[in-house]
């Protein structure tokens, strides 16, 4: 068993607590123990205290990675931005000895020190290096024979590789999401914008039309070249936008489909036999069909095995 | 002067690119216009005025208040795939964000920004929803979560780390 600390960060605690309950639920069913990090913040987001000032990003992001090694524990994440940020808050602070001078006079202030005993892990990352693909397809109850996932891995699950302990053998050609959807025995076809940003986060912002713009080109790269049953994502930023967005390209007329969008540990947990109005239940796309499917008696793997 | 030629000021370029560098582009002197991480950028497909190569280059020809009225750095998705493939280390997302937080220091950010940072500042989330306990309760969760908005005290440390930084000097709070 490994424990590890649950950092949260904004939008699945406080939009998207379907998300957290699927960790709470799927992860200690595999091996993973859950403590939560009592008082973490915000990351803090790029488009705060990253866009206003360096020291201070780091000082903040720093101060909730102490929070782990106070625990002891190494840090788990679902959010792609958290992950983004505390990865690379970690890299800067321990290869740059006067940002890290900086950061620990930041710290002084509030009474705490930055030790460097925690790493940080995305939650894919997590449980494809500690559960692995294998173990995950022992503890499914429902498989997904015969459906097919377009995956969306999320940028900063993705870049820059250098922050991260566990890494991709080609980020342009993700595979760690893919292998676990595999697990759950999918099919996982390639499509040509695969990698491609969703046009979430500054960019929506920003210039919603362009955000949407890059949103429609990958679905309909995903639905005519795959014709997925799902999208399974790796990034709860991601998941707004490939759920929320993709709503607003179908009532204007953009679109004329819709495909269901999970979060990767929604899935698993509905594999797993866990209750979809806990795990699986703030949506925008319909999902009651797809779920209605998945946890059917024909999809029970003992009976398929039988 | 012939029509249609720029004249470069040295003192410009100077300043320019010690801006950058002092805000974490440090590599900036490094680009050689290659365009490797325009191929790779989603600032690039969406067609937005400026990406990672062509700021660079303003900044290395000392145009450093030619742009800071656009916005398209907001628009950066601090995604990293120019970090990634850039062959002379560049670093092309940190100069991006080394000059947001020039711009951000100059008060030419957007609306939005103002919003997160007040709600870093207040709740300790830039991303906050006032239903969020009810929301939680819906899928058998505690109302209350275990992060800052819950813990005064762990909301007095962020917001002793913000009231020391340049940031103050903006009065946003």
């Amino acid at each position: 068993m490994k424990t590890m600390g649950l950092f949260l960060g904004c939008n699945i605690p406080l939009k998207l607590p379907d998300i957290e309950q699927s960790f709470r639920k799927a992860l200690p069913e595999l091996g993973i123990d859950l403590v939560d990090l009592e008082g973490a913040s915000c990351c803090p987001s790029w488009g705060t205290l990253p866009s206003f000032d360096l020291p201070t990003w780091l000082a903040v992001s720093a101060r909730n990675i102490t929070l782990a090694e106070a625990k002891d524990v190494d840090v788990v994440t679902g959010c792609n931005s958290c992950f983004g940020i505390l990865a690379e808050t970690k890299h800067i602070i321990e290869h740059d000895e006067e940002y890290r001078k900086a950061v620990q006079e930041k710290l002084a202030l509030i009474n705490r020190e930055y030790k460097g005993t925690s790493q940080v892990y995305h939650v894919l990352h997590a449980l494809y290096k500690f559960v692995g693909p294998e173990k995950i397809n022992e503890k499914i109850k429902y498989t997904l024979k015969q459906l097919t996932i377009a995956i969306q891995v999320g940028c900063h699950a993705l870049w820059p590789s250098k922050v991260m302990a566990i890494k991709e053998p080609n980020p342009f050609f993700p595979t760690i999401l893919k292998e676990l959807c595999e697990a759950l025995e999918a099919d996982v076809p390639h499509y040509s914008r695969i990698e491609a940003c969703c046009g979430m986060g500054g960019m929506r912002s920003t210039n919603m039309e362009k955000s949407l713009g890059l949103l429609k080109e990958k679905l309909i790269s995903i639905k005519e070249e795959i014709d997925a049953d799902m999208i399974v994502v790796g990034c709860s930023s991601c998941y707004l936008q490939m759920d929320g967005g993709q709503k607003i390209l179908r009532d204007r007329g953009e679109i004329d489909f819709e495909i269901p969008v999970f979060y990767y540990t929604q899935l698993l947990a509905l594999c797993m036999g866990f209750d979809p109005k806990q795990v699986a239940a703030i949506n925008e796309i319909p999902r009651e069909e797809i779920i209605a499917r998945i946890q059917s008696e024909e999809r029970l793997k003992e009976k398929q095995e039988g | 002067m012939y029509e249609g030629v720029v004249v470069l000021n040295e003192k410009d370029r100077e300043l320019a690119i010690k801006t950058i560098m002092e805000r974490g582009g440090d590599g900036v002197l490094r680009c050689i216009q290659c365009g490797a991480c325009q191929s790779t950028c989603p600032m690039a497909f969406a067609d937005f005025t400026l990406n990672p190569r062509k700021l660079i280059r303003l900044i290395q020809l000392g145009f450093l208040e030619e742009m800071i009225e656009d916005s398209s750095t907001w628009a950066c998705q601090a995604c990293n795939r120019c970090v990634e493939i850039c062959p002379r280390n560049v670093k092309p997302f940190e100069i991006v964000f080394a000059y947001r937080r020039y711009q951000a220091m100059e008060l030419a950010f957007s609306t939005s920004a103002v919003q997160s940072q007040m709600n870093l500042y207040m709740k300790g989330h830039a991303v906050f929803s006032e239903a969020y306990k009810e929301t939680r309760q819906k899928v058998g969760l505690p109302p209350e979560t275990p992060t800052a908005v819950s813990y005064p005290e762990a909301l007095k440390e962020i917001q002793t780390l913000i009231e020391n930084s340049p940031i103050m000097e903006l009065g946003l709070f």
